[in-house]
């Protein structure tokens, strides 16, 4: 009886240690939602959609922002989802016994960990010192090398998580292979792989320093992709350091909607692997 | 069910002195010095013998005998896998599958395969069936829909799913998801069904209904069953081989395989003494 009561203590000790940490964890992560709802819920109406960014001490709104971001969050998983689905494919289906797999994977694990602002460097002297000038595009392709690992690696795993089985019975019947990758494997890990690129949206539509030396900022209203353009990011990043009130409000207001936005798509992504899962 | 013999036997020995049943059907699948490998090592070691067309030959044998190995060979389904590698000759129809030029994906849509545990594919119970069928054919909407009734009705689940043929085959139970796959094999139209211990994952039930489905299916199609359950292959079968090692240690009428083995190996398997 005395082991058992030891037992017992010591898991006793150890769940309230488990529980402390957790909760000293989690504590950060609600205070800075916290603080960013307080500071930020103020700067948000609906001028913040609707003006553009105001000069120093007037006020104004993020449209310009919003709207590049989302042209080149557009073209960055544009470009980088069918390059990083077929690289995938190829190292869980075509290649998944090639040496050249593993060289991939070990390349592609550091990109995904390589500094952004590496990229935008890289970028930057690919790009914008051949073309002479800083654009969206750049800034487009600055998100697109960042999005690019994200699902090579989650095509991949997903891919490795559909069992073999599943692709002998699509051979059995008598289809080719792309066939049992494109209508069987697919379908299998059709949620994780569409997590991947939800995940890989969040991911990119917080970066700032890929977007610094290639996209720039424009404080004006811009489409076009050949000259710079606003972000959300880079704007806060401007706006935060200013002296001005109206600029830190709506850097203040800005952090939350690219919180609340990133937040949506987390969840969005849960509740598409659930409903895939339920069934 | 069907216990009844293929044929009266005749001769138990082939030329090379290995065994060999008589069989009356006309022969479907021939093996001729048939070998498998994993990598370096032989899990299949020059099996000859003779599967007669729209019969039942059952395969028993321990765990790691190749019994699974020597089917998977039928349909070449091992060749999606690297280093693996098949010799010898069998032969479809008089014509060797083993060799090179054989379309692999023609081949499987000929020799159908049902596997241990159920694999539906991740689609609705409509699409598992017409999946393969599109493989092949160019259907109008009411004809597919006709051959997705008839292969449900063959595999005695059209009355358990008609009304909710939409809905994901994901959804049915072991047993219905089994059979489903057994529809998804017969709708393709094949001429050989394999069967790899198809019950192994199912319910009495389940696997008696299985079983009802095989004794049906053979009026039509060669059937070749691997099964660890020997009374399974007693009641299903009307030729049975014991493997061991690689090996074919006796192949016969399953009447005769189990009551009188010639081999005391498969006597001492049969009556369980090891395996």
């Amino acid at each position: 009886m005395a082991t058992y009561s030891g037992r017992k203590t010591k898991n006793t000790v150890m769940m309230t240690l488990c529980a402390v940490a957790a909760a000293f964890g989690l504590m950060w992560l609600a205070l800075i939602l916290f603080d960013l709802i307080y500071e930020g819920i103020s700067g948000v109406n609906w001028a913040v959609f609707s003006e553009m960014t105001p000069p120093p001490g007037d006020e104004g709104g993020l449209l310009n922002p919003i709207v590049g971001s989302l042209i080149m969050t557009a073209i960055a998983v544009a470009v980088g989802t069918p390059i990083g689905i077929l690289a995938g494919t190829y190292m869980a289906e075509y290649g998944r016994h090639d040496k050249m797999t593993n060289v991939i994977r070990f390349i592609n694990d550091i990109l995904l960990s390589a500094p952004s602002i590496i990229v935008g460097l890289f970028i930057y002297e690919l790009m914008v010192r051949t073309m002479g000038h800083f654009s969206a595009i750049a800034g487009a392709m600055a998100l697109a090398i960042i999005v690019l690992p994200v699902i090579v690696r989650t095509t991949e795993d997903m891919l490795l998580l559909v069992p073999d089985a599943l692709r002998e019975a699509g051979t059995a019947v008598g289809a080719p292979r792309w066939i049992v990758i494109r209508s069987v494997a697919y379908k299998a890990a059709s949620a994780g792989m569409i997590t991947g690129v939800l995940l890989a949206i969040a991911r990119i539509s917080g970066e700032t320093a890929p977007l610094l030396f290639t996209a720039l900022n424009n404080q004006f209203w811009s489409t076009d992709l050949n000259a710079p353009m606003a972000s959300l990011p880079v704007t806060i990043f401007q706006f935060a350091l200013s002296p001005y009130d109206s600029w830190q409000s709506l850097a203040w207001a800005g952090a939350l909607i690219i919180t609340v936005a990133v937040l949506t798509l987390s969840i969005v992504a849960r509740v598409v692997t659930a409903q895939k899962e339920d069934r | 069910m069907n216990f009844q013999s293929v044929s009266e036997p005749v001769a138990r020995q082939d030329a090379t002195g290995r065994p060999a049943p008589r069989i009356s059907g006309q022969p479907k699948i021939e093996l001729k010095d048939v070998s498998f490998f994993y990598g370096k090592s032989q899990a299949i070691k020059d099996i000859r013998m003779t599967l007669p067309e729209r019969a039942v030959t059952a395969f028993i044998g321990p765990s790691g005998c190749g019994k699974s190995t020597l089917l998977r060979m039928f349909n070449r389904i091992y060749e999606i896998y690297p280093n693996q590698r098949a010799e010898g000759e069998i032969l479809l129809d008089g014509e060797n599958i083993l060799q090179k030029s054989q379309d692999l994906n023609l081949l499987r849509a000929r020799v159908g395969m049902v596997f241990q545990k159920p694999t539906p594919f991740p689609m609705s119970i409509y699409e598992n069936i017409a999946f393969g069928i599109r493989l092949y054919e160019k259907l109008g909407r009411t004809e597919m829909d006709e051959r997705v009734e008839k292969a449900l009705r063959r595999a005695a689940l059209w009355e358990e799913v008609k009304d909710k043929l939409s809905t994901s085959g994901l959804g049915l139970s072991g047993g219905q998801q089994q059979r489903l796959c057994i529809a998804r094999t017969v709708a393709v139209r094949p001429e050989v069904i394999l069967l790899d211990e198809p019950c192994s994952a199912l319910d009495p039930i389940s696997t008696a209904k299985i079983e009802e489905l095989i004794d049906e299916l053979k009026e039509e199609y060669t059937i070749a069953i691997v099964t660890h359950n020997m009374q399974q292959a007693a009641r299903v079968s009307d030729l049975t081989a014991f493997m061991y090692l690689g090996e074919l240690i006796e192949f016969d009428e399953t009447n005769k395989i189990f009551t009188s083995p010639n081999n005391p190996k498969t006597e001492e398997y049969i009556t369980g003494r090891f395996g």
